[in-house]
C-alpha cells in the first residue's frame, strides 16, 4: 500500500484523471445549469431568453413602424412639392428598409404576431395575423406596448396595457417623464398588441423556434447533463482524495517529502490559490451568462456558427472549471503535505509572526527579575480590576467578569503555591540524604523550575562527589592490601629465618642478643602490617558488618577469660561493673569483640603498673556505654582528640610495642557498627567510651 | 616418610619451608608455581601439599582445583590474603586447612604434622558407642581419653566436662552461664569468667592456634560452640 502512495505513475494518473474528470464535470455542469432553467419552467415561454426575444422584435416593429411613419411623410412632401432634392433618394431607401422590415415580420417566416392599432383601439392600423385569426387565441400571451409617433419626433411611453379593463399603468416612470406635453395634442398614438403562439415547431426557422427548440431539448437532457455532472463530480472527488492520500510520498524516501510548493509561505499560497479559484469561478459564471444570454440572441442564433460557439463556450466552462478544481486541489495537496508533514504552523507567516511575538513577549517576560514581574503582574492587575469597576458598575455582566477574575488569580495561585509545595518536598528529601532524587519539573512555574534546576543540578553534583569519594576510598583499601601483601612476603621469609637462625649454635653471645632483636622486631613488623590493613578496612567501610543481638555482659566475661591472665602477669586489677541482668546492643560480634580486645590490649601495654583497670558497663535512654579507664605509665602529652588519630600513641619515643593503631581501628569499627567512641584524658587518667544502641 | 610438595614463587620461603620440614623427618619436593606442582605431583608420590595462593603462571586456587580432580592429598594453602572471601574459596575448592603469612614456622608444622595424621589414620577410630567426634577431636567418654588428630590429650576434669558438653550439641551456642550451671551443677551468680578462662585453656590444648581456633569457637557476646562438622 505504502508502495503504491509513493508511486509517481500512479500520481501523475490521478493528477489526469482529476483535470479531466473536472473538465468533464465542468462541461456537464454549465450545460446542467443553462439547463436549469428549462426544466423550472412549464413553457417556453417563461424564460427570460424569451422576453428577451420578444422585446427586441418589438423594439424592431417600432423602428419599423416609425420608418414607415416617415416615409409617410416624406411621400406626402413629394407629392405636395416640398421636399427638397434628394427626397426622392431618401424615399427610395427607406422604401428599401421597410421592405426588408416587412419581409421580417412576413408570417412566413417568424412566429411573432402583432396587431398595430390606434390607442382607442378603434383603427387597426397593420397585422401580420390572418384575417379571421383573433389576437388571444393566437397567442395566448398577449404583450402590449403604447407608444406615439409626432412629427419627426417619437414618444415612446412603454406600459403595459390591460384589454379587459381598459386601464394601462406604466411600466417605466423614467419613459413618461420624457414625454413633452407639448407636443402630446399633435402626436398620434398607437398601441402595439404582440406575441408568440405557444405551439411552434420547426417549419419556420426563427429565434423563438430556436428558443422552444432549446427548452425542448434542455428539458429532456437535463438529467443527462445531472447524472454526468454527479458522476463525474463523484470521480473528481475520488481523484482529489488519492492525490490527497499520495501527498508527500516519494519512492525510496522515508517520511514526508516536500517540494518547493511547501517553502512557499501557506497563506500566501492559500491567498493566491484562492484568488486564482475566485478569478476562474467568475469566468466560469461569465461564460455561463454568456451562452445563456448568447442562445437568446437572434443573431448569434441565425448564425451559422453558433453551433460551433455554443460547442467552444461549453468546452471553454470546463476549461475554467477545471482550472479552478486544479487550484483548488494544488492549495489542499500542500496542506496535506505540510499536515503530514506537521509543518503548517513553521510554513504560515501568520503564525510565524505571531509565535515571534508571543516569544519575544516570554523571553521578555522570562529576562524581567522577579520582583519586577511580581510588580507589573500586581499593577495589572489593580488596573482590570478599576477598569472593571469604573465601566462595568451597572452592569450584570461585571460581576461575572470580576468573579472570573478573581477565579484566574486563584488558579494561579494555587499553580505556583503547587511548584512551591513541590519544591518544598523535593529539598526535603534531597537534604535527607537522597542525592539521586530529581525534582518534578514539569508545569512549574519558570521562577520556582529555575531553583528546581539547580537543586537538581546539586544534587546530581552531590551524588557524583559522594561517588568520586567512595571510589577514591575504594581504591585507597584495594591499594593498602596489595601493598601488604608485598610487604607479607618477605616478612615471612625474615621471620623464618631469624627463626632458623636461632636454632642454630651460636657461639659469640652478642650474634645471640642481635638475633634476639630481630625476632622482635620481625614481630612488630608483623604486627604493624596486619593493623594497618585492618585500619585501612576499617576506615573506608569495606568491611561487612552483620549486626545482631549481643549480649554485652557476656561478651566482657569473654573478654575477660582472653585478658585477664595477661593482666594480671602486668600486677593490673580489673574492677568491672555491670548493671543487673543481661544488657543487649545491636552490633557485630566480631568487631565489638576487636574493639575491646584493642582498649585491653591498650591497657595492658600503657597502663601503670600496680593500678586498678575499670570497665564499667551503663546503659539509658536507649544507649549503652561501655568505659575503660585505666592510669598511664607515662604522662599522656597528648590530646584526646589526636590520639584517636593512626600512629599516635601516649608516648612520643615509641619504644614499646603497638603499632600506634589499635585506638584508631577501635573506633573505626565502633562508627561502623553505628556507635560512637569517645576518649577522654584527665591527667594521668585515660578513659575511652563506646557508645552503642541498646537493643531490647 | 612422608613427601611433602612446597609449592610458593618466593624461592626463600621455600627454602626455610624445606629446612623446617626436612629437620622434622620429611621428604621434600620443591615447586615455584602451580604448574610445576602439578607436574611433580604427577611424577612423585606426595602425601600433603603446601601451596601459595599468589604465583604466576597457574595460581594457588586454580592449581588446588585441578588438583582435587584426581587426587585427595591434604593442600595447605599459605596465603597473604587475609580477606575472609579468599579463605572461604579457598577451602570451598578442595583445599584442607590454610595459614596467612606472615607464619610462624612452629604452626606450619603442627599443621602438617595434623593434617598428616589424619590422611594416614586410614579412616580413624571405629565409632564406638561412648565415642565422640568432631572434625579431628574424638571423646571416648567411656575411657575418659580425648584425642586430637589421634593425639591424646590432658585435660582438666572441668574442661573435659566442658567439651563433652559442647561434642555432644555441635553447633548449638552455650552462654558462659549455661555452661556454669551444666558443668558446676550450680545456679550462676556472675562468676562466669571463670568458664572463660577454662575454655581459653582448653582452646590452648585443643587449637593450633588459639587466637584464630578452628574447632571451639568463641561466639562474641553470646557464648561457645563446637564447629558443626568441623572440617580442616
Amino acid at each position: 500500500m505504502s508502495k503504491l502512495q509513493g508511486n509517481t505513475i500512479a500520481k501523475l494518473c490521478a493528477w489526469v484523471v482529476l483535470l479531466a474528470a473536472a473538465f468533464g464535470t465542468g462541461i456537464f455542469g454549465v450545460r446542467a445549469v443553462l439547463s436549469f432553467g428549462s426544466v423550472a419552467d412549464d413553457s417556453w415561454q417563461g424564460s427570460s431568453r424569451y422576453y428577451n426575444a420578444v422585446d427586441n422584435r418589438r423594439q424592431e416593429l417600432v423602428t419599423g413602424i416609425r420608418l414607415s411613419h416617415r416615409l409617410e411623410l416624406l411621400e406626402k412632401q413629394i407629392a405636395e412639392g416640398t421636399a427638397n432634392s434628394l427626397a426622392y433618394a431618401d424615399a427610395e431607401a427607406l422604401r428599401e428598409e421597410r421592405a426588408q422590415v416587412e419581409e421580417r415580420f412576413s408570417r412566413q417566416n417568424t412566429w411573432f404576431r402583432f396587431r398595430v392599432l390606434t390607442d382607442n383601439g378603434q383603427t387597426l392600423l397593420g397585422t401580420n395575423l390572418n384575417d379571421d385569426e383573433a389576437m388571444t387565441r393566437a397567442v395566448q400571451n398577449v404583450h402590449y406596448f403604447s407608444f406615439a409617433l409626432g412629427d419627426g419626433d417619437i414618444y415612446e411611453n412603454v406600459y403595459y396595457y390591460d384589454p379587459e379593463t381598459g386601464e394601462g399603468y406604466s411600466d417605466f416612470p423614467a419613459s413618461t417623464a420624457g414625454l413633452n406635453p407639448g407636443t402630446e395634442a399633435e402626436s398620434l398614438k398607437l398601441v402595439l398588441e404582440f406575441g408568440v403562439p405557444e405551439k411552434i415547431d420547426d417549419s419556420i426557422q426563427d429565434e423563438f423556434s430556436q428558443i422552444w427548440r432549446m427548452w425542448d431539448m434542455e428539458r429532456a437532457a437535463f438529467d443527462q447533463y445531472l447524472t454526468g455532472f454527479l458522476s463525474l463530480g463523484a470521480l473528481t472527488l475520488l481523484a482529489l482524495v488519492w492525490v490527497l492520500w499520495t501527498a508527500g510520498h516519494r519512492a525510496g524516501a522515508e517520511g514526508t517529502v516536500t517540494t518547493w510548493q511547501e517553502r512557499i509561505f501557506f497563506d500566501l499560497y492559500a491567498a493566491a490559490m484562492i484568488a486564482a479559484v475566485v478569478c476562474l469561478a467568475a469566468c466560469f459564471i461569465w461564460t455561463a451568462e454568456q451562452l445563456y444570454w448568447g442562445a437568446a440572441n437572434v443573431y448569434s442564433i441565425m448564425n451559422q456558427d453558433f453551433n460551433a460557439f455554443y460547442k467552444l463556450g461549453v468546452m471553454g466552462a470546463g476549461a475554467f472549471f477545471a482550472a479552478g478544481v486544479g487550484c483548488a486541489a494544488l492549495l489542499l495537496r500542500t496542506l496535506a503535505v505540510r499536515l503530514k508533514a506537521g509543518c503548517l504552523g513553521k510554513t504560515t507567516l501568520l503564525c510565524r509572526v505571531v509565535t515571534w511575538m508571543v516569544r519575544t513577549i516570554h523571553d521578555f517576560l522570562r529576562f524581567l527579575p522577579f520582583t519586577w514581574k511580581l510588580v507589573l503582574g500586581f499593577g495589572a492587575y489593580v488596573i482590570f480590576t478599576f477598569w472593571l469597576i469604573t465601566v462595568g458598575r451597572y452592569d450584570g455582566v461585571f460581576m461575572l467578569m470580576y468573579f472570573c477574575l478573581q477565579l484566574v488569580l486563584l488558579l494561579f495561585l494555587s499553580w505556583w503555591a503547587y511548584g512551591y509545595y513541590r519544591l518544598r518536598q523535593g529539598t526535603k528529601t534531597i537534604a535527607g540524604g537522597d542525592l539521586e532524587y530529581q525534582i518534578d519539573t514539569r508545569h512549574m512555574p519558570h521562577d520556582l523550575r529555575l531553583q528546581a534546576e539547580d537543586l537538581n543540578n546539586i544534587s546530581v553534583g552531590l551524588a557524583g562527589a559522594v561517588d568520586e569519594k567512595m571510589k577514591s576510598e575504594r581504591f585507597k583499601a584495594e591499594l593498602i592490601t596489595n601493598v601488604s601483601h608485598d610487604l607479607k612476603t618477605p616478612l615471612t621469609s625474615i621471620i623464618n629465618y631469624v627463626n632458623l637462625l636461632k636454632s642454630t649454635d651460636q657461639t659469640d653471645p652478642k650474634a645471640v642478643e642481635y638475633i634476639e632483636v630481630l625476632d622482635r622486631k620481625s614481630q612488630r613488623l608483623k604486627k604493624l602490617t596486619e593493623d594497618l590493613v585492618d585500619a585501612s578496612k576499617a576506615s573506608t567501610g569495606v568491611l561487612s558488618v552483620v549486626r545482631e543481638k549481643i549480649g554485652m555482659s557476656q561478651l566482657i566475661d569473654q573478654a575477660l577469660g582472653e585478658w585477664e591472665e595477661k593482666l594480671n602477669d602486668r600486677k593490673l586489677t580489673l574492677v568491672t561493673t555491670l548493671p543487673e541482668g543481661e544488657t543487649w546492643v545491636y552490633a557485630d560480634g566480631r568487631h565489638l569483640w576487636r574493639v575491646i580486645d584493642n582498649l585491653l590490649s591498650n591497657c595492658a601495654k600503657y597502663a601503670m603498673e600496680g593500678t586498678r583497670v575499670y570497665l564499667d558497663l551503663g546503659r539509658g535512654q536507649g544507649q549503652v556505654a561501655l568505659s575503660v579507664k585505666n592510669i598511664s605509665r607515662e604522662p599522656l602529652n597528648v590530646p584526646a582528640e589526636r590520639l584517636m588519630e593512626r600512629f599516635v600513641r601516649g608516648e612520643e619515643s615509641r619504644s614499646t610495642e603497638g603499632s600506634g593503631l589499635g585506638l584508631s581501628i577501635a573506633r573505626s569499627l565502633t562508627e561502623l557498627q553505628g556507635g560512637s567512641f569517645d576518649l577522654a584524658v584527665d591527667g594521668d587518667l585515660f578513659k575511652a567510651i563506646v557508645t552503642l544502641p541498646q537493643a531490647n | 616418610m612422608n613427601t611433602i610438595l612446597i609449592c610458593d614463587d618466593d624461592r626463600d620461603i621455600v627454602s626455610a619451608l624445606d629446612i623446617y620440614l626436612t629437620s622434622e623427618g620429611y621428604q621434600t619436593i620443591k615447586a615455584y608455581n602451580g604448574k610445576e606442582a602439578l607436574r611433580a605431583a604427577e611424577t612423585h608420590e606426595i602425601h600433603l601439599i603446601l601451596m601459595d595462593i599468589m604465583m604466576p603462571e597457574l595460581d594457588g586456587i586454580r592449581a588446588t582445583a585441578k588438583l582435587r580432580e584426581g587426587s585427595n592429598v591434604p593442600i595447605i594453602l599459605l596465603t597473604a590474603k587475609s580477606e575472609d572471601t579468599d579463605k572461604i574459596l579457598g577451602l570451598n575448592i578442595g583445599a584442607d586447612d590454610y595459614i596467612t603469612k606472615p607464619f610462624n614456622p612452629l604452626e606450619v608444622i603442627a599443621r602438617v604434622k595434623s593434617q598428616l595424621r589424619r590422611y594416614t589414620a586410614l579412616g580413624g577410630a571405629e565409632k564406638g558407642p561412648g565415642l565422640i567426634t568432631a572434625g579431628p577431636i574424638a571423646m571416648d567418654d567411656g575411657a575418659k581419653v580425648v584425642t586430637v588428630d589421634g593425639e591424646p590429650i590432658n585435660l582438666t576434669p572441668i574442661e573435659y566436662n566442658i567439651l563433652k558438653l559442647l561434642l555432644s550439641h555441635p553447633g548449638q551456642v552455650f552462654s558462659s552461664a549455661q555452661i556454669y550451671e551444666q558443668v558446676w551443677n550450680d545456679p550462676a551468680y556472675g562468676s562466669e569468667n571463670t568458664v572463660a578462662v577454662h575454655i581459653r585453656h582448653l582452646r590452648e590444648k585443643i587449637e593450633i592456634n588459639p587466637a584464630e581456633p578452628r574447632y571451639l569457637k568463641v561466639v562474641w557476646g553470646l557464648g561457645y560452640k563446637i564447629e558443626k562438622g568441623a572440617a580442616g
